[in-house]
């Protein structure tokens, strides 16, 4: 504010061709001002995130096995892992397991989140205690939650599978069972995260403003018309950012399938990080996986900027 | 942990001290001369001051075994007696192989001493990832005259040695495949015995099923091992001529009848989720009777005989793994302790190795643990190790020797230390999942891992046939 008074009374005073000369190199001080306080933290990221990411484009270029001290820095063929890309059916059967594995952990996730969410959002005590204990297989590590998994999936030792024999039924082993087995992994990741949809929704609720419910409710509307003409339409914005958030992680599920079923059987729940993964870490095929890792980011970052244009920058959408 | 060891070593101590003039005491007292020996022979100078490899924490890793729940409880004398401190990982097969695989590809310092995984052999040895153990032989001052190299059974070292013939490791395991009957009275109650080929083999599963809900088969989930010898009984082949040519085989009659072959024993014969079984789990289906057959090293059948929690002690009967119409193959392996290129306690993992796998600790494993795994000629050779072998009556020593001779005559397990292998067993595991599952038949499964297996090769720079 000072600045600019300054500004006005020197074109009063007719100085006008100096006082511009001094206001642009004002303005270039400001901006190399602002430039150095952010280039700390850009060259952080850069060096965090940028080339690493870059680094690892550069190996997908290359056939890098570490095993073969001469695959390392050969560019001589630099789309030839790519070329293997397009060519893996194995990968591309991957690509598919990802998408029903996101598909149905994400719906079954939004769904769930939401239903439990309205019926958890009632000032009781009793409820209150309860929403914490359902925040707590999202707070567990994931490493955990795999083994308790894992549990309750091994015949031998799961109670689930004493219950259901006792009751006079078998229940085969869900996790070698191919017909199970993505099922299994869907159903321990959708109890695992529909708690991070529930508190969103819950959240966005708790400042739902009463009138909207009170006027519908003046006008005569039934309970299930309050659910999806009033309510459901409010958090549309909130469980549009809470799906497409769990989409995106959706893609990096990995402690689950990696403790659960290792991919198998056969190949039923081989996600395609985790394909990766055995490519790198198995056989040190760190070229070919490097390239699959550039098409899952460039997956990934298609998901982000859709979330972006969907949701803006911080806007709420409802 | 540390005060537990303690406790550990002033206890074994205590026994030494109480206990009257016998064999086991002839051993103890054998192998603490041995470390003190291997102390001094070590550096003489030092004698009198401080012990040579005070201050020094190795760092070793290897997959879990019962090996190594037995070592653990001598490893306090070891330190005690070097000043060394040892931190000994053990994880399971896959994640230890996985792990040490790419510390190694990094040549660092974070271990001092693996084991050398039997897949993992010719791949580790061909890049330069383990240190080569000759110079640790032919100095004097590292290795005393009667630690005797040439004491380890030949086969077991073939693995573990480079075309030189030098050594990169030395065994603690040779891992000879038999057969176990955990539950053999219920194949006497239907008036059967042991199966010896692969017919009687289904039949005895078919005539058993359902009996005092024992599940007649089991297995772990490592098919690339277990299913070799159904593969090769059957007359199909791993790779056309390991190791110079690595062409797969399988798109073959022979391995698509091996694979159904498997698959439904597994299938039909196991019990629930045997497929996601770990060795552990399997043996434990074993042990506690829930399950009857299985073929597998001897190291995971002793157990059924000998561990105290064993409930089939009583019942449990070996034999030969079954022979097909082109004979029988059973297995066999070794696992070894070596040294990463990039340790910076070189000297004091080969003390820890010469200790671990010398005359008297493995004498001391059989005696007190029945270890069956040996692999130093002279211990095999001794009326100890037949008395410890013999089980239920059986001569179960007789059975592994057989196996190691077997395995070493024909020279068909040479498919296995080729440096691609694991990557090529990968396809085979996925194979045999598919079948066992009903996903694919034997033949669409072996062709397809067949395809699989051949751009993978192709990947890592293998020449493979045309066609």
């Amino acid at each position: 504010m000072q600045r600019s008074g300054e500004l006005t009374a020197e074109r009063a005073t007719g100085h006008t061709a100096p006082a511009a000369g001094l206001a642009r190199r004002f303005e270039e001080q400001r901006r190399r001002f602002y430039s150095n306080l952010l280039l700390p933290a850009l060259v952080a990221l850069m060096v965090v995130t940028l080339l690493p990411t870059i680094y690892l484009v550069v190996v997908s270029l290359t056939p890098l096995d570490l095993a073969r001290p001469e695959t390392h820095w050969d560019f001589s063929r630099p789309f030839a892992q790519y070329e293997n890309v397009l060519n893996d059916s194995r990968l591309h059967n991957s690509l598919w397991v990802q998408a029903k594995l996101s598909f149905w952990s994400v719906l079954l996730q939004v769904v769930l989140g939401f239903v439990f969410a309205l019926l958890l959002n009632v000032s009781s005590k009793v409820l209150m205690a309860l929403r914490t204990v359902f925040l707590i297989p999202m707070v567990l590590p994931p490493i955990v939650v795999a083994i308790i998994w894992k549990v309750l999936y091994t015949p031998d030792i799961s109670p689930f599978h004493w219950a259901t024999e006792a009751l006079g039924f078998v229940v085969p082993s869900l996790i070698t069972d191919p017909n199970w087995a993505l099922t299994a992994i869907i159903i321990a990741d959708v109890w695992e995260w529909f708690p991070f949809v529930m508190l969103m929704v819950l959240a966005s609720l708790q400042m739902m403003p009463s009138e909207y419910i009170e006027a519908a409710k003046v006008d005569g509307a039934s309970v299930l018309q309050l659910t999806f003409y009033v309510t459901l339409p409010y958090l549309k914005g909130v469980l549009l950012v809470a799906a497409l958030f769990r989409l995106v992680d959706s893609i990096k599920a990995f402690p689950l399938i990696y403790i659960l079923t290792d991919g198998g059987p056969g190949t039923v729940t081989e996600v395609t990080n985790f394909y990766s993964f055995i490519q790198a870490f198995n056989f040190s095929y760190l070229g070919f996986s490097s390239a699959i890792t550039v098409v899952l980011v460039v997956i990934t970052i298609f998901l982000s900027w859709l979330i972006i244009r969907m949701v803006g920058w911080g806007q709420r959408v409802d | 942990m540390d005060l537990d060891r303690q406790n550990r070593s002033s206890g074994a101590r205590a026994t030494l001290g109480a206990a009257r003039l016998h064999r086991r005491q002839l051993l103890q007292s054998a192998l603490a001369g041995s470390a003190a020996l291997a102390v001094g022979l070590r550096a003489p100078a030092v004698l009198g001051q401080a012990k040579q490899f005070a201050g020094v924490t190795l760092q070793g890793a290897s997959f879990a075994s019962t090996f190594f729940g037995y070592l653990e409880n001598y490893i306090p004398e070891f330190e005690e007696a070097t000043g060394m401190k040892v931190n000994f990982e053990t994880n399971a097969f896959p994640v230890f192989n996985q792990r040490t695989d790419l510390e190694l590809s990094t040549q660092g310092s974070a271990l001092d001493v693996i084991n050398v995984t039997f897949i993992y052999s010719g791949r580790w040895i061909g890049a330069g990832w383990v240190e080569n153990l000759k110079p640790y032989l032919e100095d004097p001052n590292l290795t005393p005259d009667d630690w005797d190299p040439q004491d380890f059974v030949g086969g077991t070292m073939a693995s573990l040695s480079d075309a030189n013939g030098d050594p990169y490791g030395f065994p603690w395991e040779a891992g000879a495949m038999i057969m176990a009957a955990a539950r053999a009275d219920l194949l006497e109650q239907k008036g059967l015995g042991l199966p010896t080929t692969f017919d009687e083999l289904m039949n005895v599963c078919d005539q058993t099923k359902g009996m005092e809900r024992v599940a007649p088969f089991t297995a772990d989930k490592l098919h690339h091992w277990n299913w070799i010898p159904y593969l090769m009984g059957f007359g199909g082949t791993v790779f056309k001529d390991p190791p110079a040519n690595l062409t797969p085989t399988w798109d073959t009659p022979q391995a698509a009848e091996a694979a159904d072959f498997y698959g439904r024993l597994l299938s039909e014969y196991g019990p629930p989720g045997v497929l996601s079984f770990t060795d552990d789990q399997a043996m434990q289906s074993q042990k506690t009777g829930r399950a009857n057959m299985r073929t597998q090293a001897i190291t995971w059948m002793v157990p059924l005989a000998k561990d105290p929690d064993s409930r089939v002690k009583d019942t449990v009967r070996y034999g030969l793994v079954p022979s097909g119409p082109s004979g029988a193959f059973p297995g066999s392996n070794s696992h070894g302790f070596g040294i990463p290129v990039g340790s910076k306690n070189k000297e004091a993992a080969w003390e820890f190795i010469k200790w671990a796998v010398g005359k008297q600790t493995t004498l001391r494993m059989l005696e007190q643990h029945g270890y069956p795994s040996i692999c130093r000629r002279s211990i095999i050779d001794t009326e100890l190790f037949k008395e410890t072998l013999t089980l239920n009556g059986q001569d179960v020593a007789s059975l592994y020797l057989e196996v190691l001779e077997l395995g070493g005559k024909g020279g068909y397990m040479k498919y296995r230390t080729v440096p691609q292998f694991p990557q090529v067993g990968d396809k085979l595991n996925k194979a045999i999942e598919k079948v066992a599952t009903g996903q694919a038949t034997g033949l669409e499964a072996m062709a397809e891992a067949q395809a699989e297996a051949v751009a993978d090769l192709k990947k890592s720079g293998v020449q493979i046939d045309a066609g």
